[in-house]
């Protein structure tokens, strides 16, 4: 077995919301994105060890060792109170765990008579598309497992052969697309969109996208011109994929950007109804 | 006598009651009067203190407990009693069988068993379209709620998937009743991934309904069987004398000792007192009352004294074990803990053995044992859970729930339930139910249904209730009966704290008058 490791922020066991039927979902830390309205923004950088996490806990219940890269939670006294989280310069986080492909595999193994198949998740997942490919190599020629799907939820900010080296062991990619226009994009994200456009196409014509997903917010995105764009490109992909519409929400975003609005039901129709006007067959969540 | 007097004039004077809901309780008060069947005074203590309990079946026997007609030799005989010939057609079928069900004797007055109803009719079916089927079955159900009106009237479809059972949900999805209470057969090789979706959509709608595992079930009996009431499987053209049930949290609160002496000693005591209990019972049933060698039924062959056993019940193992555990110093909670998990285990293991090892009269469908059953509780219930089950709210996540209770489920062939508790948003993923229903079959799972957060249908233990006659009956009454025992299980239940459920049942009643 190789030596590779993932950062893994959390496992959910059971989810009937990442894909069809019951799925075990695994969650990758960091992400190449920085949302504006990042429910989990403790997933989005990486541990730097610096010990105000530690400091800042009320319960005493971690401890940072800087010189070995290691910290230390006292499960029995934490209080799950999250300060840790809120307070972490890096927005991340200090529970999330090295994990190898066979502990994954383990992992699935506990509960794979109950699930359809596995969905992997973040932070963004394709940043570690070399452990990636790796761990679905393992799941597709286990006797046991080989018969889950495998189902992938990304950004797509990232370069076509990182895709090339998973595509053929991944039955769909989900990938959420923030703005068409790469201004309103940066606005939102940090970053421009040239690559996730093209990885959305790329995985249309390999007939691997699954899911589309555009999340309204509004005064950044939902100018008419802006709906416009998305549903011309809406409109070039395949029957298949579905095209989701999906109303920001302000749970769980971070301090600095709560003065985002969510959408209005009047602002969630229009953008409905300009979409489906192009002849988009269109779910809201 | 000035007793008898006072209750009967709190009945007659009920307006909560309809004239048939009075005559019911009427009954069970005439039948009070007469002596119990004989057992030790102890075992009357203990009825009387509700350490053993006989669900309300009345003090002198009349009719079995739980009746499972053999339907289809009827519809292919006919019924002399009835002077009803064999029917010819579907709606003769169905016209046959409504009049039957209403002559099917039971506890609460309401049979328990409407048979296997997709296999009676099919023979029938050959020539309608799925329209005509489907508008006659409605009617046919409209029927059964409004003239069984009781949630312990049961139903059973599959395991193969067919037009009857498929129109059997869609009808079940449109009219929203009640009654009767729905089991699917479900047979990895036989039922089809499409029926099975369509009955985790009306699981959805309606609560039901309940998904059995056929092959583990069927394989506990001789012939056909039936799920029947709430989830006792038995076999069909018999039955089940009667249901006493040993409340387990009652017998440890009063042990004294530590867990072995409980085993070995209070355990064993109180389920020999349980079975005397049945064993009077079932022979005041056949030898006193002579039930099966009067009853039309037993004199035409729809049901044989030979197709019957009796149930041993038991509720509040959760309980039983928590105190256990705690005597010995140990604050491990069932459904939680490893060991309390295998100390739960293994008491049940010691009860089926007991029950096992004991020959009573008239118990042939069993080779002369009684049938396990992990009894769903009822109204009166305040401080037992049901049977073997994990306490309402206090349930672990979906694998540790199955882990916890699957591997005693195959102790049941008396039959056993566990219910699953999902949030709304499953509705939007019906395969993930599928997924779990087929991952807790193969895991040894017999019986479970499932309970959605803001349901309209409220599963009260075994059956089901709507919240808005609930509602109704605690201002005004309801055509159910069991609406009654629904409110007042909501009353003492944590039931509402679970995330969903419903129901109605004429079990308990006349009791409290
Ligand atoms: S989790 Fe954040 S605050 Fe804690 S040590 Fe790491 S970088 Fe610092
Ligand atoms: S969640 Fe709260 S108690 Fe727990 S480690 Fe973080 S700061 Fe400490």
């Amino acid at each position: 077995m190789s030596e590779l490791q993932a950062n893994i922020s959390g496992i959910i066991k059971s989810s009937v919301i990442d894909g069809p039927g019951n799925r075990m979902v695994i969650f990758f830390q960091a992400c190449n994105l920085n949302c504006m309205y990042c429910h989990n923004s403790h997933t989005i950088g990486l541990c730097n060890y610096c010990g105000i996490c530690a400091e800042i806990c009320p319960t005493q219940s971690l401890i940072v060792d800087k010189e070995n890269k290691q910290i230390t939670h006292n499960e029995a006294t934490c209080t799950h109170c999250d300060t840790c989280l809120k307070i972490c310069p890096e927005d991340s986080s200090p529970f999330y765990k090295k994990m190898s492909v066979e502990n994954l595999i383990s992992e699935i193994l506990e509960v794979k008579d109950f699930i359809s198949g596995i969905t992997v998740s973040g932070g963004e997942v394709m940043l570690q598309a070399k452990f990636l490919k790796e761990f679905f190599t393992a799941i597709k020629v286990h006797s046991q497992l080989s018969n889950l799907s495998i189902l992938v939820d990304s950004n797509g900010n990232v370069a076509q052969e990182k895709w090339n080296s998973i595509i053929d062991w991944v039955d769909g990619f989900m990938i959420d697309l923030k703005a068409y226009s790469p201004q309103i994009h940066k606005q939102i994200t940090g970053f421009s969109n040239e690559k996730i456009l093209n990885s959305i196409q790329y995985l249309n014509l390999k007939g691997k996208l699954k899911e589309l997903r555009f999340v309204l917010v509004p005064d950044y995105n939902n100018s008419n011109k802006e709906i416009e764009q998305i549903s011309n490109l809406m409109k070039n992909l395949s029957s298949d994929v579905k095209k989701i519409l999906i109303k920001m929400r302000k749970h769980g975003i971070r301090g600095k950007y709560t003065s985002l609005s969510e959408p209005t039901t009047e602002e969630v129709l229009k953008a409905k109804n300009q979409i489906k006007e192009a002849g988009i067959s269109l779910t809201v969540i | 006598m000035e007793d008898i007097k006072y209750r009967v004039h709190e009945v007659l004077t009920d307006g909560n009651l309809d004239y048939k809901q009075k005559k019911h309780h009427l009954a069970y008060i005439a039948e009070s009067t007469q002596a119990y069947p004989n057992v030790s005074s102890e075992a009357m203590k203990a009825l009387s203190e509700k350490v053993i309990c006989d669900l309300f079946e009345g003090s002198a026997p009349y009719r079995p407990r739980y009746v499972l007609p053999d339907y289809k030799l009827a519809l292919k005989k006919g019924v002399a009693y009835l002077e009803l010939d064999p029917p010819s057609d579907f709606d003769e079928a169905i016209n046959f069988l409504s009049i039957l069900y209403s002559h099917i004797p039971s506890i609460t007055g309401y049979s328990v068993y409407l048979g296997n109803i997709d296999q009676l009719l099919l023979p029938f079916a050959d020539e309608l379209s799925e329209e005509a089927i489907y508008k006659k079955l409605k009617l046919f159900w409209r029927y059964i709620d409004r003239c069984l009106p009781d949630a312990f009237v049961h139903i059973n479809i599959g395991p193969e998937d067919n037009i009857i059972a498929r129109a059997v949900l869609r009808i079940e999805r449109e009219l929203k009743q009640v009654v009767p209470n729905l089991t699917l057969k479900y047979d990895t090789e036989k039922t089809s991934d499409a029926l099975l979706t369509e009955a985790v959509k009306t699981v959805f709608e309606v609560a039901k309904p309940h998904i059995a595992n056929h092959n583990m079930t069927a394989s506990d009996f001789k012939g056909e069987y039936g799920v029947v009431s709430c989830y006792n499987s038995l076999p069909e053209g018999g039955g089940s004398h009667t249901l006493i049930r040993l409340n387990l949290k009652k017998i440890t609160d009063s042990h004294q000792g530590n867990v072995e002496d409980f085993i070995s000693k209070t355990l064993p005591q109180y389920c020999q007192m349980t079975l005397d209990v049945i064993e009077a019972r079932t022979k005041y049933l056949v030898e006193t009352v002579k039930y099966y060698e009067t009853d039309f039924l037993a004199q035409e062959g729809i049901i044989k004294l030979e197709n019957f056993s009796a149930m041993f019940g038991f509720y509040g193992l959760a309980e039983c074990v928590n105190t256990l555990m705690k005597n010995n110093g140990k604050d491990y909670t069932y459904g939680h803990n490893e060991e309390a998990n295998q100390l739960g285990h293994r008491i049940l293991e010691e009860v089926k053995r007991i029950v096992d090892s004991r020959q009573l009269p008239y118990c042939k469908a069993n080779d002369g044992k009684a049938f396990f059953h992990s009894q769903s509780g009822i109204d009166i219930d305040i401080d037992e859970t049901a049977g073997a089950r994990i306490p309402i709210g206090d349930e672990p996540d979906i694998y540790s729930h199955i882990k916890a209770v699957a591997p005693h489920h195959q102790l049941f062939n008396g039959g056993i339930s566990d219910i699953f508790h999902f949030d709304e948003t499953v509705k939007r993923n019906p395969l993930a139910i599928l997924d779990i229903i087929k991952g807790a079959f193969k895991k040894g799972m017999r019986m479970f249904t499932f309970n959605l957060s803001d349901s309209e249908f409220i599963r009260i233990t075994g059956y089901l209730v709507r919240r808005s006659d609930l509602k109704d009956f605690r201002e005004e009454g309801s055509r159910y009966g069991s609406a009654l025992f629904a409110a007042n299980s909501m009353d003492n239940a944590n039931i509402d704290n679970r995330k969903a459920k419903r129901v109605n049942s004429h079990e308990r009643t006349a009791s409290q008058y």
